[in-house]
């Protein structure tokens, strides 16, 4: 038996919970472009995304935000954090972009931990749902996660023909149940529908192949058509370089942090002018050796989910599937020139 | 069409007048396109080039300063050889141009081939490259003959400022400064964009309202007279930000002030790049 939730009564718990919280969903604006936004009522969410232009890591690390402001007061210098007082419920957090929220707590939580963002993990709470397709791009199950995962997840909505399967994974997300209007749960037999397998790349092993191959001229190849952008950075939810500078009004600084990405010009450079990854070739393989090398090195998984954005967002076919296979095709026999 | 660019390219291989062909392949989707650079005249076979074929590589000759370089290039592409020759950006005799005769591509995106001609394409009176050292296809008759244009910009035209300005705002504010749209642009070649400037800070580096229009504005300004029409830019973008009508706007102006499309020959001077005391168009 399982509990299951209707449509309609889900609305009418997610409203209850956006009496005592901002609710954040998927929301489809004019431009065809869906984004995780706040909403003012459940009805404005679209229900019936496929998955976000840009990952919800907005709402944990923000394309800007103010760290601290710096104020003289009577005489006194004052410096004041930015403090995150709002409770969030984002609401339809797909297993690929949770996982990736999981992965950015490795850099952001270690310690010392970033304090912002610790306080926007410990606000938000997290109502996942399956995914109803698995779309082309995708290749989530062969990055540690699944169209069904509620591992890193507060509560996992399954839909089905009635309505939507309920579990409970966390207390905090038995906390937010517990909010639901009484009724609204049924118990059901109901299984969730089968779906099709997402694409599998070949990750095993990975990271042994990529400390053999730092030097091959496939880099400066695959380099060639790429436009050194930041969107494949920016779309994906587990990219997480940033820049920080200071804005000074009359008198009053605040320090403000940004996205930012291995892609752009200043990307190093910014620490005393030296750019260790100049070059085409090197930025590109900087994206690369982060994602399959560097992190998992430092932070046990490869920093990648399979959530598919920057296969398509991507504008000229820089496809991180291939890159793993073509990775694996390069082997041991580092074919340096 | 695609054997006379492959032959083309092989040729131009083998014999080593160039070191690399840049045109297109297929995409790791299998139906649309992406760019390729050949560099042995064996790989020659994987060119292609179909309704897909969307990019202009003209970009990538700025990364290829000094090596001789083959690249396939369709009519709208041809204005930005134009432009980058005019701009001493790159010397006619280190590049070969394989030309396309297009009939026009269409909307595509990744793992997707809609029926949908591209907006430029639909306007296009450059079916034919301007400018080429070869010729794959049959030269065509113009495909549309030249008229009301860009209905969308008359449409932005006729709106009050306000509602010009909540048009505009909705879109810039949704804008990520992922840059992808200057990235891909051939006229968006500067060593250090104003943008990416640390010091002087010419724009604040937040991802917010206020610097992504500042930063729309300036670029749209820096591209008058100089946007070569393709399109790419809004293309890109993961926001779909309508930049064209922006590029449009400006190249309207640009042309009806000084009479000058960008890109149609490589002599002539771009306006805003020149100053002729005399010219006086009533702009300060
Ligand atoms: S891989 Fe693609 S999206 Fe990423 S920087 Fe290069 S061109 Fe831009
Ligand atoms: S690298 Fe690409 S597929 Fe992997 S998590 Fe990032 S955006 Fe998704
Ligand atoms: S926006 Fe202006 S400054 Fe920046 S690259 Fe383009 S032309 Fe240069
Ligand atoms: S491509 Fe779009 S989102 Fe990126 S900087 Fe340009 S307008 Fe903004």
């Amino acid at each position: 038996m399982t509990q299951i939730i209707s449509k309609s009564d889900l609305i009418t718990w997610l409203n209850k919970l956006a009496e005592s919280h901002v609710l954040i969903g998927p929301v489809n604006d004019n431009a065809g472009v869906t984004l995780f936004r706040k909403v003012s009522q459940a009805e404005e969410i679209a229900f019936d995304f496929t998955n976000t232009t840009l990952s919800p890591k907005e709402w944990f690390f923000p394309p800007t935000e103010t760290l601290f402001t710096v104020e003289r007061k009577d005489g006194q210098v004052e410096l004041v954090p930015a403090e995150d007082v709002e409770a969030k419920v984002i609401f339809g957090m797909r297993p690929c972009d949770a996982r990736g929220i999981a992965l950015l707590d490795k850099p952001f939580l270690n310690e010392p931990a970033d304090t912002l963002y610790q306080q926007h993990r410990d606000k938000t709470a997290l109502i996942g749902l399956s995914c109803r397709e698995v779309l082309p791009e995708c290749f989530c199950t062969s990055m540690g996660t699944a169209p069904d995962d509620s591992s890193n997840m507060d509560i996992l909505l399954t839909e089905v023909a009635d309505g939507y399967i309920i579990q409970v994974v966390t207390e905090k997300g038995a906390a937010l149940l517990a909010e639901c209007p009484e009724g609204l749960l049924k118990q059901s037999e109901v299984t969730p529908p089968a779906l099709s397998s997402a694409a599998t790349v070949p990750i095993e092993g990975i990271t042994e192949i990529m400390a053999e191959n730092f030097d091959n001229v496939y880099w400066e190849r695959l380099a060639d058509r790429c436009l050194h952008c930041n969107l494949c950075a920016y779309v994906c939810p587990t990219c997480y370089c940033f820049d920080v500078r200071d804005y000074n009004d009359k008198g009053k600084v605040e320090r403000v942090r940004t996205w930012e990405s291995c892609q752009s010009s200043g990307f190093t450079r910014i620490a005393g002018g030296y750019d260790r990854r100049a070059g085409k070739a090197p930025h590109l393989r900087q994206r690369f050796y982060h994602k399959l090398f560097y992190f998992p090195a430092e932070f046990g998984s490869v920093a990648c989910v399979g959530c598919g954005r920057c296969v398509k967002a991507c504008p000229v076919n820089v496809d991180i599937r291939e890159v793993i296979m073509d990775v694996h095709n390069l082997g041991g026999q580092s074919g340096q020139q | 069409m695609e054997k006379q660019i492959r032959d083309k390219a092989k040729e131009l291989l083998s014999s080593q007048a160039v070191d690399c062909v840049i045109g297109y392949g297929r995409a790791t989707d299998g139906v649309t396109s992406r760019p390729l650079f050949v560099y042995e005249p064996e790989k020659a076979d994987e060119l292609i080039f179909d309704k897909t074929c969307t990019h202009n590589l003209t970009k990538y000759l700025l990364n290829r300063k000094g090596k001789k370089t083959g690249i396939v290039v369709k009519g709208c592409d041809s204005r930005a050889i134009n432009v980058l020759l005019n701009e001493e950006q790159i010397k006619r005799e280190e590049v070969s141009i394989i030309g396309v005769v297009c009939e026009g591509i269409v909307e595509v995106s990744w793992n997707q081939v809609s029926e949908i001609l591209q907006t430029r394409c639909r306007y296009c009176h450059q079916h034919a490259p301007l400018v080429y050292d070869f010729l794959a296809g049959e030269p065509i008759k113009e495909l549309l003959p030249t008229g009301e244009e860009h209905p969308a910009v008359t449409e932005i035209e006729a709106k009050s400022l306000e509602e010009r300005e909540a048009f505009w705002s909705e879109h810039f504010d949704r804008c990520c400064r992922c840059y992808a749209c200057r990235q891909v642009c051939p006229g968006c070649y500067c060593t250090e964009c104003f943008v990416d400037s640390l010091d002087p800070l010419w724009v604040g580096i937040r991802i917010a309202p206020a610097e992504n229009q500042i930063w729309h504005s300036i670029r749209a300004f820096h591209l008058a007279g100089r946007c070569a029409g393709c399109n790419e830019c809004e293309r890109v973008c993961p926001m779909n930000i309508p930049l064209r009508l922006l590029n449009r706007k400006l190249a309207n102006t640009v042309e009806e002030l000084f009479n000058f499309q960008a890109g149609l020959n490589a002599e002539e001077m771009q306006p805003l790049g020149t100053f002729i005391k005399e010219e006086n168009v009533g702009i300060g």
